[in-house]
């Protein structure tokens, strides 16, 4: 007997349909996956079904019955809890402030009953095999902690149906096995556990149902189990993809230039230590670290923007960055393509005093044609643009400069295949010119057909370097190595 | 000395206590000046005509809701920004108070006094009389209200959420204009209650009366790191140096000019040194922030 | 969408916005005029007629009009930028008393031609001088200019009438000594003879000419364009090295140097001295001209010559309707524009974005 169920559900954003005719069954006491590429409408289907979007056509049903009013605090009340890709969690509360936020017991005077409260999260931990104090701040928690507060969070409201939108994309591979072991816990507790992923090898290893997904329809929806693992994740893997293009072949390693990029010994407490790694002219060097390993503080002494604190980082040619996170470092949605496309380069662009439009025209068509992102017009703000198209515009800015190294952060972040197959082209193409390549990651695929070598970064320092075949155990082992102190 | 801060510090501190509930909430508030004009005058208005105290009280209470209201409404439904709604309210204010000054009692500038009231005015006696005001009492209890409510109760919980991360509070199913709604309103009516304690001191309306104590407030505010209990000690710096101005009043012509300024060099040399470079220096992370709506 | 169809979408959503503000101007002034008691009709006719019917009071509404073409101009400036500036008031009065002062104590037969480059210098200087203090604060430490503005200007009152009391002011009177022949800008009259008798000086020509020059050129320049991309997302221009503080700097130290020139038609075009209190409201008036006027130089004239028109209607129709009146219906304008602007940009973006959707759909 289904627990949650999607009737055919369709939703627009504006004249975008995310997703239509879509029909989904969850039954309690397994994990069923929702899988697709990105864009593919997951993430959208579930927060339908959630009850945090309203459905445009169609309806949601929980344990038969219709969610009527259609909205999120009626699908939690109804035991339907959702844990988003990005953790709604609130840095200045505490742990048991944000558990409780929405449903807290009450005494007199609206006074807040903590002691029930907290008897209730405690008991909620425990079932979860988790452990954390529930009076600290969650600005304090590491990533891997946050998960299990979310979790916790949902489960405190008694839900019987648990989704989680892409859970592993932040987690270590350990962290992830950790996750599913919970994960089966909560199934097997006879709860229904959802997970949207676009990582087909957990689902083959996890999950006993899969619905797949594309363009916003809902292509196949199976159990999982019949067939020997490896053959199910090539079904999987033909569902998803539809016409799966071969993946573009990595050239052969070229002879490596002179070490055009140099960093010795780079510190930057407590972020950043000991950091100590060396690119080549015509070499693609994979960093490999999740959230809260110092990319993001690594990235930033490479732009120029962190000073280290000791170590010295030596570059013998002019740097080009592209930060992770575009909505937030890479772009001003508010200004036109073209302000965007030339960020920060208006100097090369004034003579007398005054800017040379014309010129600074010019060369933001040819940058945006070069990007390939559709539509075409320098005008229009950038927020007006989807996801991968503005990945597009930054990934071009960041190669258009004539940089012989190359600082790429992420740089297939939320984009289609399509779209992730040019930028890996680029990335390659710039290369093969002689260009100096880093690029950081979580997406060990990603980086294993990009680059020749992957070092990997955790906990502030480099662990561990090895060549790009190496398989993703190896790379999960050194993630979690002890760094000496 | 210590009557007169004691005098000085209520207007004050309502009004950085009604700072501190509605930004918390996310909501800007550069109107406490205007809705210490708008509660003094409706409090004397009120008092004057039903010739209770308390129901003047009552009233700027109430007026001061309204404003918060209105302000809200504009932020939250009307996506203004919070600055340009205060502005507004704080211009509407200040014309709308001469307006209905001249309106209801033909002068431009002051209002009829208040009946009653003694008249100490030093030592022991002004102390007795600060000590025994309502407005005090008010503030007393405001003072220790606030913060309870805030950490310790369910609204005041969502409140500090809402200030936080309104993303969160709506997916958690909460309202998050209800909820700023309610903390707005009750700010500004704290900033009326704040009007209407100068304005019963001095048993009238005087036309701008508030003076810039609704910017110093909102700067006690800010030097507070947006907490309860450190503006309050904040107001009462402020209320000191207010103070040592009536005080010294009279006492050096040359002076006259330095005390003047006083209490705004002491804000800025205040807002200087006691800035917080980490995390804005704890301000509620979504306050004044336009939420994208994609 | 073509660059030119873009182009007229903004312009008409700003046209909007500014009829929205102006008709909501005329609702609450008639509604307003009604609450005490008189014909909305008859106040609307007599005020037009007080203003724009006669070259006097044509003549008056420019001359109100003028220091509000630059103060509405500082404000936009700041706001381009995404700061406001509620210190004009302040700026301006420090720099009224300055080239009040100067200018009363120029060499007696000194000529316009220098005198007036150096009392300009001297009120854009001291204009700025008065808001440095903001500015460093805001692009050091973060430190919102809504609140050290404001404190600047009390501060200011404070300090121009210590200046006074110390010296500034003529033996006896609470006012500077008359400026110096040289350093009066002359009234229009001298040009057009039907304005005679109205204080419009040549202070308006320069304001206009101010406005249009500024508006013209600040999107050509590589600060104007920072600015605004500092504004919108300041991390982004960081990650990019654009020079985040500096820019916010600029732009306050620039609003507040466009503030101080607000004095010329006041003191030098007019009364001749300074005086405390002459030039006051101009700052406040001038944030509702900025947030009216939207950057563009039609917006802001036009708005500009709004609230002069209404500042002489004050005093036109002061015996039936108080002046009090006239800032009560700023903030009704104010808070119009801001509702519309919301609302509008809504819209556009909508478009703009369901546009690109079609687009890419197309691929």
């Amino acid at each position: 007997m289904a627990v949650l169920c999607a009737v055919d559900v369709e939703k627009r954003f504006g004249s975008c349909v995310a997703v239509s005719g879509a029909s989904l069954r969850v039954e309690p006491g397994r994990i069923h996956a929702v899988v697709g590429e990105n864009g593919a409408g997951k993430s959208t289907l579930l927060r339908v079904m959630a009850g945090q979007l309203a459905p445009d056509h169609g309806h949601v049903e929980i344990d038969g019955k219709r969610l009527a009013p259609h909205t999120a605090a009626e699908a939690i009340a109804r035991g339907v809890g959702m844990v988003a890709q990005h953790f709604q969690l609130i840095d200045a509360l505490t742990v048991l402030e944000n558990a409780i936020l929405g449903v807290e017991p009450i005494g007199a005077f609206g006074v807040v009953d903590v002691a029930a409260a907290e008897a209730k999260l405690e008991g909620v931990l425990k079932d979860l095999g988790v452990r954390l104090d529930v009076r600290a701040l969650v600005r304090e928690l590491g990533v891997g902690d946050r998960q299990r507060l979310e979790i916790a969070r949902v489960l405190y409201r008694d839900a019987q149906v648990v989704i989680l939108d892409e859970p592993t994309a932040v987690l270590t591979p350990r962290e992830a096995t950790q996750l599913y072991e919970t994960l089966h816990r909560l199934a097997d507790g006879g709860r229904a556990v959802v997970v949207v992923t676009h990582k087909l090898d957990e689902v083959a290893t996890h999950a006993r149902a899969v619905t797949v997904l594309r363009r916003g329809r809902v292509i196949a929806s199976r159990e999982i189990g019949d067939v020997p693992r490896d053959e199910e994740l090539r079904r999987l893997t033909q569902d998803v993809m539809g016409d799966a293009e071969p993946a573009p072949t990595r050239r052969a390693r070229p002879a490596r230039g002179e070490p055009l990029l140099e960093l010795r010994d780079v510190e930057r407490k407590p972020q950043l230590r000991a950091i100590s790694l060396s690119v080549h002219a015509g070499e693609i060097l994979g960093v490999a670290g999740v959230e809260g390993s110092g990319q993001g503080e690594l990235v930033r002494v490479l732009a120029g923007l962190l000073v280290p604190a000791s170590g010295r980082v030596v570059a013998k040619a002019a740097i080009s960055v592209l930060h992770g996170d575009r909505h937030a470092e890479g772009l001003v949605l508010d200004a036109s393509l073209q302000d965007n496309l030339l960020l920060g380069e208006l100097a090369h662009y004034v003579r007398g005093g005054l800017l040379r439009a014309s010129r600074m025209e010019a060369e933001a068509s040819a940058r945006l044609a070069r990007s390939g992102a559709v539509p075409r017009e320098l005008d229009l703000p950038a927020q007006a643009l989807s996801g991968g198209n503005q990945q597009k515009l930054v990934v071009e800015r960041a190669m258009s400069r004539a940089a012989k190294i190359l600082v790429l952060a992420h740089p297939t972040r939320g984009v289609d295949v399509g779209a992730a197959r040019a930028i890996h082209a680029k990335i390659l193409e710039a290369a093969s010119q002689g260009v100096a390549i880093l690029v950081f990651g979580a997406d060990l695929d990603e980086l294993r057909a990009l680059c020749d070598r992957i070092v990997v970064l955790a906990r502030g320092t480099i662990v561990g370097e090895v060549p790009a075949d190496a398989d993703n155990e190896r790379i999960g082992a050194l993630m979690l190595t002890e760094a000496a102190s | 000395m210590l009557a007169q801060t004691l005098r000085a510090s209520v207007p004050y501190v309502l009004a950085a206590q009604g700072g501190v509930w509605s930004e918390r909430s996310g909501v800007v508030n550069v109107a406490l000046e205007g809705t210490m004009l708008v509660g003094g005058l409706v409090s004397v208005a009120v008092a004057l005509t039903t010739g209770s105290l308390a129901a003047g009280i009552a009233a700027a209470a109430l007026s001061g809701a309204l404003v918060g209201l209105v302000h809200v409404c504009a932020v939250e439904l009307g996506r203004v920004d919070g600055i340009v709604s205060g502005l507004a309210i704080n211009l509407a204010a200040a014309g709308g108070t001469r307006v209905l000054l001249r309106a209801w009692y033909g002068s431009s500038s002051n209002s009829p006094s208040l009946a009653g009231g003694s008249s100490a005015s030093t030592g022991l006696a002004l102390l007795g009389r600060a000590l025994v005001d309502p407005m005090t009492l008010v503030m007393l209890v405001v003072v220790i209200a606030t913060p309870f409510v805030l950490q310790r109760t369910r609204l005041g919980l969502r409140v500090r959420g809402c200030g936080e991360s309104p993303e969160v509070l709506r997916a958690a199913g909460v309202s998050v204009s209800r909820t700023r709604a309610i903390a707005v309103a009750v700010g500004c009516a704290l900033a009326a209650l704040g009007g209407a304690a100068l304005a019963l001191e001095q048993r009238q309306f005087q036309s701008g009366m508030s003076g810039g104590r609704g910017f110093i407030a909102l700067a006690a505010v800010v030097l507070a790191g947006w907490r309860p209990g450190r503006a309050t000690l904040a107001c009462a710096a402020f209320a000191i140096l207010d103070a040592v101005q009536v005080v010294l009043q009279g006492q050096a012509r040359a002076l006259e000019g330095l005390l003047q300024a006083l209490p705004y060099l002491a804000t800025l040399v205040a807002l200087v040194v006691f800035v917080r470079r980490q995390t804005s220096g704890g301000a509620p992370a979504a306050l004044g922030r336009a939420e994208r709506t994609s | 969408m073509s660059r030119r169809r873009l182009w007229t979408a903004q312009l008409e959503a700003d046209a909007l916005a500014i009829v929205v503000g102006l008709a909501a101007a005329h609702l609450a002034f008639c509604v307003l005029v009604w609450l005490y008691g008189e014909s909305p009709w008859a106040m609307s006719r007599e005020l037009f007629v007080g203003t724009w019917g006669t070259p006097y009071g044509a003549g008056q509404v420019l001359f109100k009009a003028t220091p509000l073409f630059f103060t509405g101009l500082a404000v936009h400036v700041a706001l381009r930028a995404g700061l406001f500036n509620v210190g004009v008031e302040g700026q301006l009065a420090v720099a009224s008393l300055a080239v009040g002062a100067l200018g009363a104590h120029l060499p007696l037969h000194v000529h316009a031609v220098v005198a007036w480059p150096l009392l300009f210098a001297v009120a854009m200087g001291s204009g700025a001088l008065w808001s440095l203090l903001p500015a460093v604060l805001r692009s050091r430490f973060g430190t919102h200019e809504v609140i050290t503005t404001i404190l600047m200007n009390r501060l200011a009152g404070v300090a121009v009438n210590v200046a006074l009391g110390v010296g500034l002011a003529e033996a006896g009177s609470v006012r500077t000594p008359d400026v110096v022949l040289g350093a009066h800008l002359p009234r229009l009259s001298t040009l057009f003879p039907p304005l005679r008798g109205s204080a419009v000086s040549f202070a308006a020509p320069i304001a206009v000419a101010t406005v249009i020059v500024v508006v013209v050129l600040l999107p050509r320049t590589r600060y104007g364009r920072e600015a605004v991309l500092v504004a919108a997302n300041p991390v982004a221009c960081a990650a990019e090295r654009i020079p985040v503080g500096r820019r916010l700097l600029e732009s306050l130290v620039i609003s507040g140097a466009l503030a101080g020139l607000a004095s010329l038609g006041t003191v030098l075009g007019y009364k001749g001295y300074y005086e405390q209190g002459l030039g006051a409201g101009a700052g406040v008036t001038g944030i509702a001209v900025a947030m009216l006027g939207r950057g563009r130089i039609v917006g802001m004239l036009v708005a500009a010559l709004l609230f002069g028109m209404l500042a002489q209607g004050g005093l036109v129709l002061n015996a039936h309707v108080p002046m009090e009146v006239m800032e009560v219906l700023q903030a009704v304008v104010v808070l119009a524009v801001a509702l519309g602007d919301g609302a509008v940009r809504r819209q556009v973006m909508e478009a703009l974005r369901s546009v690109a959707v079609r687009a890419e759909a197309r691929v």
